[in-house]
């Protein structure tokens, strides 16, 4: 459905109660919240509906709230090819980008307990009037499993759990593994029943968001829930393990022990008593179900249950309890923020939390002579103070010359927490996502410049313990990163980056930002839709659209859009036009009206760079018809034609010259006049006496002859 | 038959003084026969010799211009001479007669008018082609700047540019 063709028609008449499918009808929703957002579906016009891959028609004015996600609305959908068969469409939000190399490899994969994804594709949505990524799902008739967070459904029987919910869950993880998917969307209120008898569980949509970026910090990791929800990045399955244990020791209490405990306190708690005693707080628990939970809530992620250690929990199998690591303690407490620590986890994570105060006990040294005797960290100790006195040989500002010292110092103290700098927390997996989610939504994107021009990805990379291979491919990302950010020409810069780093990057260009361009193909057609509405003194390939071509078509056209940055117009516009042109011969489509119309009246500079006045009223004679083919390559062709060129120039040469000549002459004969003058007088005194003897001659030779004859 | 030998030896001294006598001798003989013409001629030629005085110095167009016209004037009564009466008393007649000074001299008043006037003339019409040309040149300009644009004009101005030229040598010598 990608790029799908759509129609906005009448909404057909719904079949009547008699042609009803025979399928049972979806649960009643219940009515939206009071403190609901307005809704995409709040401009549709009354039975307004689109048609999607001539089979699906999605009902604007037909929202179902009950199966909305965080970044997605529902809607309802009917297939024209298998009438009455349940579907319901996601409409995702704009400003979300959704895992869309997770829906390619979802999409028409019948999976054990997931949500079974029929098609997904890009559309134009009328009731916000730009396109967006949709989403069909088969609907599920049982509704979702917990209606929130915070509570609601029906409690399931303790004997029943392992059976009913752990297993099946389980083995849809296992199924997401063997495909290579982390699904980070495992939560309680993200879990439906496919069937009306409310007995086949399903894991939901796991595609309408980064991932992650729903999950409450309840049901992530202690470092994964410290970065900001959209830098979690994909993760690894032992993170949805986690979230598994998580949502279903929530399930199994019927409640959210931590409802309405702030982020910040739960995850101080998950650090000093661990996730399993933080989650389970004062709770009862089932005590058949202790060790699983204990297993999937473990926070070494290598220790962590795996869903093949669940098979044999299920299987009855005693497995090996868990023992949480001890952290070296100290006897003497070291005392920051009115709270004393013995060990460095909890007091590196209040350190953050108190980011302003935090800079004072490494200034002064505190922390490092208690690292040093306190803990007897030597080595620990030793490479604090190397990082700080690194951090100040740098130049700059004392605030940000703070800001860099603790966050290096936090990254040592705590080497497996994400990369912090005051608000901003990502893990470097995240990064990527989360610097699209901040462009798509406009926000504020110094942080994210900072980070790569900085180097912080360097030091944490540096600061690990433990080798991953993962980190060296990482370097090298972040240093071509920090390349791009260092050239400010067009193709380069914080949008490359944007396009680098997530694949299925729509294109950000104000110009086409409405008709949600994920491949280069889409870009010509976009912008030909573009050209009737934009200003068209615009260059219709700008920074985005050069950025978004060099990330995915760069064998095609980098070096035509590094050469866009010519100081000369006239180049730099012909260059941009062979960009498209060459998008155009390599990709289609064949003709593009609007946009040829638009790029010829923008070849001015390029026409007048002709100097010869006779080609320039004879290429604009000849502009409008070949605007009229929509041929781009041929409008390339014409105007930047070398021998017409060359033509021109030495033709221009010639003139010159001729110009100069004729100057110097009319100089000559104008300043000339005094010597015109003498010469003048020269030559009349000459002349005159020459005519003197002649007539002399002529005098004496006809008397004579008269007098002889 | 055998040629006489060459003498090799130069001519003597005697010889070259008997040549110069035979010339003089020449000389003087033929102005004897044309003394009559001499006569008229010393009287006719008045004119010129005052134009060769009047324009020393200066070249000498105008007393060629002047003579020729002066002697052109003088043709009717020489040449009558010459061939009717070459005697001192033609001569007299010639030179008594009101007639033959006014055509002789007018004809040197002409000579003189040609010398003064024929300059002037011929700048006329100098600065006329001059002016044509001048035309013909800013109509080609205007031509190449109509078919390449005013980016094709350039200013001829070479006192300037050496005087400019000169000065930036000056500078950095300095």
């Amino acid at each position: 459905m990608a790029e799908a063709a759509t129609d906005l028609k009448e909404a057909p008449a719904r079949p009547s109660a008699a042609e009803a499918p025979q399928a049972a009808p979806p649960p009643a929703a219940p009515p939206p919240p009071a403190t609901a957002p307005p809704r995409m579906a709040g401009q549709a016009a009354p039975g307004s509906f689109i048609i999607v891959r001539d089979r699906y028609t999605l009902y604007c004015d037909k929202p179902i709230p009950s199966l909305d996600m965080p970044n997605a609305q529902a809607f309802e959908v009917t297939d024209r090819k298998q009438e009455g068969r349940p579907l319901y469409a996601l409409i995702c939000k704009p400003e979300m980008l959704p895992r869309v190399s997770v829906m390619r490899a979802l999409k028409g994969h019948e999976m054990a307990h997931m949500l079974p994804m029929v098609d997904w594709g890009i559309a134009e949505w009328p009731p916000i009037d730009r396109k967006c990524a949709i989403v069909i799902y088969h609907r599920p008739l049982g509704g979702r499993l917990m209606e929130s967070m915070a509570g609601g459904g029906k409690r399931i029987p303790d004997h029943l759990f392992p059976k009913t919910i752990i297993k099946p869950l389980a083995d849809a993880l296992i199924e997401l593994g063997l495909k290579g998917i982390t699904h980070r969307a495992i939560r309680p209120d993200n879990l439906y029943y496919m069937d009306e008898a409310r007995t086949n569980i399903v894991l939901g949509d796991c595609v309408t968001c980064v991932p992650a970026n729903d999950q409450p910090v309840v049901l992530e990791p202690i470092e994964s829930g410290m970065c900001v929800p959209s830098a979690r990045g994909s993760g690894t399955f032992a993170d949805d393990m986690y979230a598994l244990g998580a949502t279903l020791l929530i399930l199994a209490i019927g409640r959210n022990a931590l409802q309405n405990v702030p982020d910040a306190e739960i995850i101080r708690r998950k650090i000093k008593d661990g996730s399993y005693g933080t989650l389970v707080s004062d709770e009862r628990v089932p005590v058949s179900l202790i060790e699983c939970f204990r297993g999937l809530l473990t926070d070494d992620m290598e220790q962590r249950w795996k869903p093949e250690n669940i098979e044999l929990w299920l299987a009855g199998k005693r497995l090996t309890p868990v023992q949480a690591r001890a952290e070296p303690q100290s006897q003497r407490a070291f005392k920051f923020a009115d709270m004393e620590f013995h060990s460095i986890r909890p007091l590196s994570y209040a350190m953050y939390l108190n980011w302003d105060k935090a800079i004072g006990v490494i200034t002064d040294g505190s922390l490092e002579i208690w690292i040093r005797r306190g803990l007897e960290l030597g080595d620990l100790a030793d490479a604090i103070a190397s990082s700080i006195k690194n951090s100040r040989a740098f130049g700059g500002q004392q605030k940000d010359q703070d800001d860099i010292t603790l966050s290096r110092v936090l990254m040592i103290l705590d080497p497996r927490a994400p990369v912090r700098m005051r608000d901003f927390r990502v893990a470097l997996e995240g990064f990527g996502g989360s610097l699209a989610v901040a462009t798509l939504a406009k926000q504020q994107l110094q942080p994210y410049t900072d980070f790569i021009n900085r180097e912080l990805w360097r030091h944490w990379i540096t600061a690990q313990t433990k080798y991953h291979a993962d980190n060296a491919q990482w370097e090298t990302v972040f240093k071509d990163l920090r390349n791009y950010l260092k050239d400010t020409n067009s193709g380069a810069g914080i949008e490359r980056c944007v396009y680098e780093l997530t694949e299925w990057m729509p294109c950000l260009s104000p110009l086409i930002v409405d008709q949600y361009v994920m491949e280069v193909k889409g870009v010509l057609p976009a912008l030909e839709v573009a050209s009737k509405t934009v200003n068209t003194k615009l260059w219709p390939v700008d920074r985005h659209v050069a950025a978004f071509m060099r990330a995915r078509y760069a064998k095609g056209v980098s070096t035509q859009i590094y050469a866009m940055n010519d100081p000369r117009p006239e180049r730099a516009t012909i260059v941009m036009l062979s960009v498209l042109a060459i998008v155009q011969w390599r990709l289609g489509p064949e003709t593009l009206f609007g946009l040829a119309s638009w790029v010829g009246g923008l070849m001015g500079t390029v026409i007048n760079a002709y100097q010869s006045r006779p080609k320039r009223k004879e290429i604009e004679r000849e502009m409008p018809k070949l605007i009229r083919k929509g041929n781009l390559a041929e409008i390339y062709n014409f105007l930047d034609n070398p021998e017409e060129r060359q033509r021109d120039a030495e033709g221009f040469a010639w003139a010159k010259a001729e110009y100069a000549a004729a100057e110097k002459q009319a100089f000559d004969l104008e300043h000339g006049q005094i010597d015109r003058q003498e010469s003048a007088i020269k030559s009349g005194q000459k002349s005159g006496a020459i005519a003197a003897v002649v007539i002399m001659l002529l005098t004496y030779t006809g008397f004579l002859v008269s007098n002889l004859f | 038959m055998a040629k006489a030998p060459v003498a090799k030896s130069m001519p003597p001294p005697a010889s070259t003084k008997s040549n110069a006598f035979l010339y003089v001798l020449i000389a003087t003989g033929v102005s004897f026969a044309i003394i009559p013409t001499i006569v008229v001629l010393s009287v006719a030629l008045l004119p010129t010799g005052v134009a060769f005085l009047v324009e020393r110095g200066k070249g000498w167009h105008c007393g060629v211009t002047v003579g020729s016209l002066n002697l052109a004037g003088a043709a009717p009564y020489l040449t009558d001479l010459w061939i009717h009466n070459h005697t001192v008393d033609g001569a007299i007649d010639v030179i008594t007669n009101v007639w033959a000074y006014m055509v002789i001299y007018s004809a040197a008043g002409f000579g003189w008018a040609i010398y003064s006037t024929m300059p002037a003339l011929l700048g006329s019409f100098m600065a006329m082609g001059a002016g044509r040309r001048i035309a013909a040149l800013r109509d080609q300009q205007k031509e190449l700047v109509q078919k390449w644009g005013p980016e094709v004009e350039s200013v001829y101005e070479p006192e300037k540019k050496d005087k400019a030229n000169s000065g930036l040598s000056n500078a950095s010598l300095a």
